[in-house]
């Protein structure tokens, strides 16, 4: 056999000969180095000699030893020269004085037996298979040296069939050698709990659920366990394993907040799969189905290919220039018959972070207005305004690592295991780990099923609960008083307005029951670390902002501010919401977050763009619409939103675009708001290019291009600088290195940030003049000094007010694992295999009072319109509340959301809706 | 006349039942313990020599000493009644007649290890013997010796009995923790071991069925008085489980000091073969301990007389010595193929087997598939190396101690019957149609004298 693999001890340097047993040293034949507490003997080998140094196959870098398949067995003795005894390295913790002999000869004859036992129940096909020159197992057999296999004819699996059920997952078991790893990667980093063995020794054998297929069992198509299975056992139908590849590249996802590293492998200039990164900090090995699965829709046949100008009501495709010309033109009459302020920019949290420092600055510094908004306004805008307000800063606090270390999580108003998959799958081994869980949310979520305590509130009622919580809190005297005297102000005026609640009304209104909301609070504070995440369903309220500085008052309340395992997390929805705020896309302050009226930033901004800029607030999304409808609005510029599908109130949003002069939309695909345009530019997709994006925990990370754009594409940033350069501001091509270069002197929390320095895994902002990132924030004071208690009431939403006589029901939005937003792009992949439509979930109870049954269509009619969805009847929600999803353009769903939105942010409240119910009369009836 | 110190009452009227038991002195065990300390328990039953009888032999004092006692974290007694192994059968014999001396054994010793709820995992086709003792633990409350505040102690304990469902691999004891927690029957990785984490994570004793109940006697007697029974480190008494080509099959309850001559051939015990036959070899601790051959069994290496105690069985280690094992004494007479034989028991493990480790998995099906060919006339020579290379790759390699009993049988039997597979391979056809027979398994050995 080959021994080139091994390194001896002389050659490796740091061996001292053994002598006398040393209190913290092991010896590795014969040679003394020093061990670490808790290390496991392959841990302490292969720090000291490498990955490669002692075979394994059951063991995986991102699941916990489970001591299977004996192949990394060494002789371990507990005295020099004693009698020696075959332990297994991966599960064994190193002793001090343990006398290693990783490649004894008996351990080499071990290793070789064990394969060739393992061979004798797989087919020898390595030549056709689709693992070829990538699978452990033929790695390791070629490393022990097994040739042939001594044994006579048996019986054996090698004729199993292959499950090809799902339009993801693949399973070949004729290729399974029994270790474990699927399992484990499904319970111990998914958390779903699908794969299991069944049959026991020689019949053991890998089954789905209770033994049913890949597409039947309750599989959430993660990937996580092809990607962990050493074989082609368990695959993908993008063979994702294999080694026909030209090249690989590493970039991010684009589908959520999390930000997961993604490997892309290409042939031919095509995407052919991903997998993900084991060595990413952000998802170590882990991806959700979006990210590893859904990216057909990049060269689906849909994809915009071409600029477009509407004429006579047809869209004629036309070139660039021609394009190009159209819209400056255009841009320039309208700015001079109208005024600077009759334009107006809606950037992408989907984009970079330079395409959406470009887009601000083109609307700023080429147009002249503070009419840029972007996507973060109908979903994260509250959480910016108000942990600015309290902390001083709207980012997340801490990073998600943290979770090791926490002791307590509260969930309000955020489904993780759907919305973003791989925090949502860390979240879920939290609660499942025992430890203290908390979960707000008028849903029976995936994530409340496991949790400590569940508080299903009525929608609308955030602020009546959270306020109770800090009531409890209070008067249990669970105060953090250290931290409320040194670190905050305003305690007292709050302290008194908490006690003054009524809470006997709270809990009304709020249906939880007190004693539940007791337990909670309790727990929350008394845990050692707790930390706060929280989604939409906080923010899409009238009362969004109020409810943001109430989590952030239970934070400072408790003092878990400024170390790991604490603080107040917002879970993003876009891949680039934090990048979008960072860089400036919002009316009132500028990339670095100055506001826009303060003379002395006013001037910062002037000098830095050498241009004239407005002195006052520009327009938020919703109040663009209103502009529209009153004629001050002409022309509108939108990168990558599909408003008409996703923002409320269609009707009134269709209404207003369809009046503007000149619509510019920057699309992947003829979205609904496409169709309302007057200019279409195709643009690239996220693999299509390089840039930056800033995932929820602050976490500046290199996107890189992985294959050219599609024929007639370009960038959004290409085109943006196109613009600027056709309208006389000149910039040159876009690169994601000049314009960082230019963010890093605005912006002050990315001075350090350079693109040839951000590593695989990316910084944390605030990045210092050294490069160095942050993790944990305020960790001594907080951004605005001493943080500032807030209190609010709870007040009525509007629509309740309003309409709620009418329209008893309430009903909320919520999304589905499988699709994105609008669904544009995953309802061009693979993905709508999995999920076909839009539900609405009603109670049994209020099922069975307006005799819908499962799978009836349901007239959902609010004040401002009416949608037919189909009807799922779960407890997941209690009677008089329903929820649905809105991926498929064929429900628009927002034809019944209202137009009422935060007090503070003017972020739209989908949350809660008026509505009455009735089983539809026809069958299937799209709405107009 | 042997003492007897578990089976004394075992056939006296009604002492299945709780009055009964009681009138025959039952539960003076743990009036007496509920006054001492638990650690003066632990401590007697330290100094009473007791060795676990579930298989190892491991010392139960010993043991107890080993559990950790992390401020608020509940404890566990678990009593292995999983009993699977081929050829033992003394539990079950225990529970079905003296449940309460069962019952009684556990008070005591969850007082002793601080475990308030303590679970009996049975195996699952003794499902009458589970009636029995859940009909012993209503008796038990009933009279106050379980539940809460016991004798007015401030000690409480449950007892309550949980059925396996069919699996030899769930009496290895972290299987049998799993298995308990409502999981697939897979034993764990050491470390961590049970006294740190066992049951639900939390600090646990596994024991056997006999080794709890004979915590009574020790109580009763006093540790010295019971430590005197037997010779050195085998002391108090030990219950076998006879069976195979002997005339009187059953349980007995033997002091560790008598022959194993005189157990085969007594009629205190086995009372002889049958027929006449001649003696072949012997299995004398359940089918995972090392065969002998009648030589080997009846006098050591060293011509002693070979007793039926731990340390004469295993003395000359695996080369010319086996073990007390559990119990499960299997005698076989000069009519029997040891090729068959280790060939049933190889297709046992094979069955049985978990399937989590590869050496385990793979390998137990490839013993049995190659025993199989050379039981029916269609070895080679040199499947015999190798079913010896494969025993040898599964002995101390894996997981549990299931890969080590499925080798160890394997091993012996070619060890010291390498001319009987070899006979088998040389005549396919004669293998056939009749046995090897006693051929010179009964001879006596040559003794080299040392100078
Ligand atoms: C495969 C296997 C099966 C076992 N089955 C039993 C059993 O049925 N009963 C038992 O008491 N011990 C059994 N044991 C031993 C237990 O693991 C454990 O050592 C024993 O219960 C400890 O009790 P003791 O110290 O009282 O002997 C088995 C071990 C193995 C490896
Ligand atoms: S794809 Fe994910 S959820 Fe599905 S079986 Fe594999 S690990 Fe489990
Ligand atoms: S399917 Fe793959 S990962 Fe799962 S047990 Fe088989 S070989 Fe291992
Ligand atoms: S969790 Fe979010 S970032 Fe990660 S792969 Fe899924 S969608 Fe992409
Ligand atoms: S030795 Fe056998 S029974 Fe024990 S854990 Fe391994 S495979 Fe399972
Ligand atoms: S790697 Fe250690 S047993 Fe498999």
């Amino acid at each position: 056999m080959s021994k080139s693999y091994y390194v001896q001890p002389s050659q490796s340097g740091g061996g001292i000969v053994a002598e006398k047993v040393d209190a913290k040293v092991a010896y590795i034949d014969g040679m003394a180095y020093p061990i670490k507490e808790g290390e496991s003997i392959l841990a302490f080998l292969r720090r000291n000699f490498g990955p490669d140094f002692v075979p394994t196959l059951c063991d995986a870098p991102n699941l916990e030893p489970f001591g299977s398949c004996r192949v990394c067995s060494v002789d371990v003795a507990i005295t020099a020269n004693g009698s020696s005894k075959a332990m297994a390295s991966c599960h064994t913790p190193v002793m001090p004085g343990y006398f290693i002999s990783p490649h004894s000869e008996r351990i080499q004859q071990l290793r070789k037996n064990i394969i060739e036992l393992v061979l004798t129940d797989h087919p020898l096909d390595c030549l056709t298979c689709e693992v070829n020159n990538n699978c452990e197992l033929q790695t390791v057999a070629a490393r022990v040296g097994v040739r042939d296999v001594r044994y006579p004819e048996g019986k054996t699996h090698t004729n199993r069939k292959k499950d090809l059920s799902h339009p993801y997952m693949t399973s070949d078991m004729s290729k399974c050698i029994n270790c474990f790893r699927c399992v484990r990667a499904c319970d111990e980093v998914q958390g779903q709990f699908v794969l299991s063995m069944a049959g026991r020794g020689f019949d053991s054998h890998i089954v789905k659920g209770a033994e049913t297929s890949f597409f039947e069992s309750e599989c959430v198509s993660c990937g996580a366990c092809a990607q962990a299975c050493p074989t082609s056992a368990i695959s993908d139908v993008f063979e994702s394993k294999s080694v026909v590849f030209d090249k690989k590249e590493r970039t991010v996802c684009t589908y959520c907040g999390v930000g997961c590293n993604l490997e892309v492998a290409t042939v031919n200039g095509k995407i052919k799969s991903i997998q993900a990164p084991y060595d990413a900090d952000v998802n170590g090995g882990h991806t959700c189905l979006k990210g590893r699965y859904a990216f057909a829709f990049y060269n689906h046949p849909d994809r915009l290919s071409s600029p477009m100008i509407k004429r006579n009501g047809e869209f004629v495709p036309v070139s660039w220039d021609e394009a190009y010309d159209f819209i400056a033109d255009k841009l320039i009459e309208i700015k001079e018959k109208y005024g600077p302020d009759s334009i107006a920019g809606i950037s992408s949290s989907r984009g970079t972070n330079e395409e959406n420092y470009l887009m601000q600055k083109f609307i700023r510094a080429v147009i002249g207005t503070n009419n840029i908004d972007c996507c973060a306004r109908v979903c994260h805008s509250p959480t910016a305004i108000g942990m600015q307000r309290t902390f001083g800063t709207g980012a997340a606090t801490n990073s998600i690592r943290d979770l090791k270390v926490t002791d307590c999580i509260m969930v309000i108003g955020a489904n993780p295991t759907s919305g973003h998959p791989v925090t949502g799958a860390k979240l879920k081994q939290v609660a499942m780990s025992g430890k203290t869980s908390i979960v707000i949310d008028p849903r029976r979520t995936e994530l409340a099923k496991y949790a400590t305590y569940h508080l299903q509130l009525r929608p609308g009622t955030n602020v009546a609960v959270l306020n109770m919580m800090l009531y409890y809190i209070v008067k249990e005297n669970l105060e953090d008083k250290n931290f409320i005297a040194s670190r905050t102000e305003g305690y007292e005026d709050f302290r008194q307005n908490i006690l003054n609640l009524n809470i006997d009304e709270m809990e009304k209104i709020s249906g939880v029951d007190r004693e539940l909301v007791r337990k909670a609070a309790i727990a929350y504070a008394s845990a050692p670390n707790a930390m706060s995440f929280h989604g939409l369903g906080v923010t899409e309220h009238s009362q969004g902002t109020f409810t943001i500085m109430l989590i952030t008052d239970l934070a400072m309340i408790t003092g878990n501010i400024g170390r790991p395992g604490v603080g107040v997390n917002p879970l993003r929805g876009q891949n680039n919401v934090q990048g979008s705020a960072d860089m400036g896309c919002q009316p009132y302050q500028g990339a670095g977050y100055f506001d826009v009226t303060v003379p002395e930033y006013h001037k910062k901004y002037e000098e830095f763009y050498h241009a004239k800029l407005p002195n006052y607030v520009g327009l938020k999304i919703p109040q663009m619409y209103d502009a529209a409808l009153n004629d001050k609005l002409k022309a509108m510029w939108v990168i990558g939103e599909d408003m008409a599908q996703t923002d409320p109130n269609t009707h009134h949003v269709v209404k207003a675009l369809s009046k503007l002069e000149l619509f510019v939309v920057q699309e992947l695909f003829m979205t609904e708001t496409a169709k309302l345009a007057t200019v279409i530019l195709p643009a690239a997709s996220f693999l299509e290019k390089s840039g930056t994006f800033t995932n929820g925990e602050r976490r500046i990370q290199r996107v890189n291009q992985v294959v050219a754009p599609i024929a007639g594409t370009k960038s959004d940033g290409q085109i943006i600088v196109d613009l600027m350069n056709r309208m006389g501001y000149p910039q040159p091509d876009y690169d994601p290195k000049w314009v960082l270069e230019e963010v890093s002197q605005i912006v002050p929390f990315f001075e350090g940030v350079k693109w040839d320095e951000l590593g695989i895994n990316g910084k944390q902002w605030p990045v210092n003049k050294e490069g160095k990132g942050t993790p944990i924030l305020h960790v001594d004071t907080f951004k605005r000094g001493k943080g500032k208690f807030v209190y609010n009431d709870w007040k009525e939403s509007e629509e309740i007010v309003k309409n709620g006589k009418e329209y008893p029901y309430i009903i909320t939005t919520n999304r589905e694992l499988e699709h994105y937003n609008c669904g544009a792009m995953t309802r061009r992949t693979g993905n709508v295999k999995i999920v076909t439509d839009d539900v609405l979930l009603i109670n049994p109870a209020d099922a069975q009072k307006h005799l819908i049954n499962e799978g009836d269509m349901v007239c959902v009619e609010s004040v401002r319109g009416k949608v037919d969805i189909k009807a799922k009847i779960t407890d997941e929600v209690k009677p008089g509340v329903l929820s649905s999803t809105f991926h498929f353009p064929d429900i628009m769903l927002n034809n019944i959301t209202s137009s009422i939105s935060d007090s503070e942010a003017m972020c739209p409240e989908y949350k809660v809706v008026s509505v009455n119910i009735r089983k539809s009369k026809g069958e299937y009836k799209k709405v107009k | 006349m042997a003492v007897k110190l578990l089976l004394e009452n075992a056939h006296v009227e009604g002492i299945r039942y709780y009055d009964a038991y009681r009138k025959h002195g039952g539960y003076r065990a743990v009036e007496k313990a509920l006054k001492m300390t638990p650690e003066e328990i632990v401590e007697e039953v330290k100094k009473s020599g007791l060795r676990g009888r579930g298989g190892a032999g491991f010392p139960t004092g010993m043991k107890w000493s080993f559990l950790a006692k992390p401020e608020g974290v509940p404890r566990h007694l678990v009593c292995n009644a999983d009993e699977s192994e081929p050829g033992t059968f003394k539990d079950r014999y225990l529970m079905e007649f003296l449940p309460h001396l069962l019952i009684e054994g556990l008070i005591v010793s969850s007082f002793a290890l601080g475990s308030n709820t303590t679970y009996i995992y049975i195996r699952g086709e003794y499902d009458w013997i589970t009636d029995i003792l859940e009909q012993a633990i209503a008796e038990a409350k009933n009279n106050g010796w379980l539940g809460k505040n016991i004798l007015g102690t401030g000690f409480d304990c449950e007892i309550y009995v949980h059925r396996g469902a069919g699996a030899y691999i769930c009496g290895e004891e972290t299987a049998l923790i799993e298995s308990l927690e409502g999981k697939r029957g897979n034993p764990r990785m050491k470390p961590p071991f049970p006294a740190i984490q066992g049951v639900w994570m939390r600090p646990t004793v596994v024991n056997n069925v006999e080794t709890l109940a004979a915590v009574v006697p020790i109580i009763n007697l006093g540790a010295e008085a019971y430590a005197k029974i037997g010779i050195g480190k085998s002391t108090g008494t030990k219950l076998m489980s006879a069976c195979g080509n002997i005339n009187k099959p059953g349980v007995y309850e033997i002091d560790m000091t008598i022959s194993v001559e005189e157990f085969i051939f007594s009629d205190e015990y086995c009372g002889g073969i049958p027929k006449g036959k001649k003696l072949k070899a012997c299995i004398s601790g359940g089918s995972s301990v090392p065969i002998l051959p009648a030589n080997l069994l009846l006098k050591t290496a060293k011509g002693e007389s070979r007793l039926m105690n731990y340390e004469s069985l295993s003395d000359g280690g695996f080369v010319t010595g086996t073990m007390m094992g559990s119990g499960g004494f299997i005698v076989f007479d000069e009519d029997q193929c040891v090729v068959r034989h280790t060939m049933t028991l190889a297709r046992f493990y094979n069955h049985e087997s978990c399937g989590q480790c590869s050496p385990c998995r793979e390998g137990t099906g490839w013993m049995y598939k190659i025993l199989k060919n050379l039981e029916y006339g269609k070895g080679k020579m040199s499947d015999i190396d190798l079913l010896w290379d494969i025993q040898r790759k599964i002995d101390g390699t894996t997981i549990c101690p299931l890969g080590d009993a499925a080798a160890w049988p394997v091993a012996a039997a070619i060890r010291h019957f390498r001319d009987e597979f070899e006979w088998h391979v040389l005549n396919p056809e004669e293998s056939q149609r009749r046995n090897y027979g006693l051929a010179h398994y009964a001879d006596p050995i040559h003794i080299p004298v040392s100078a």
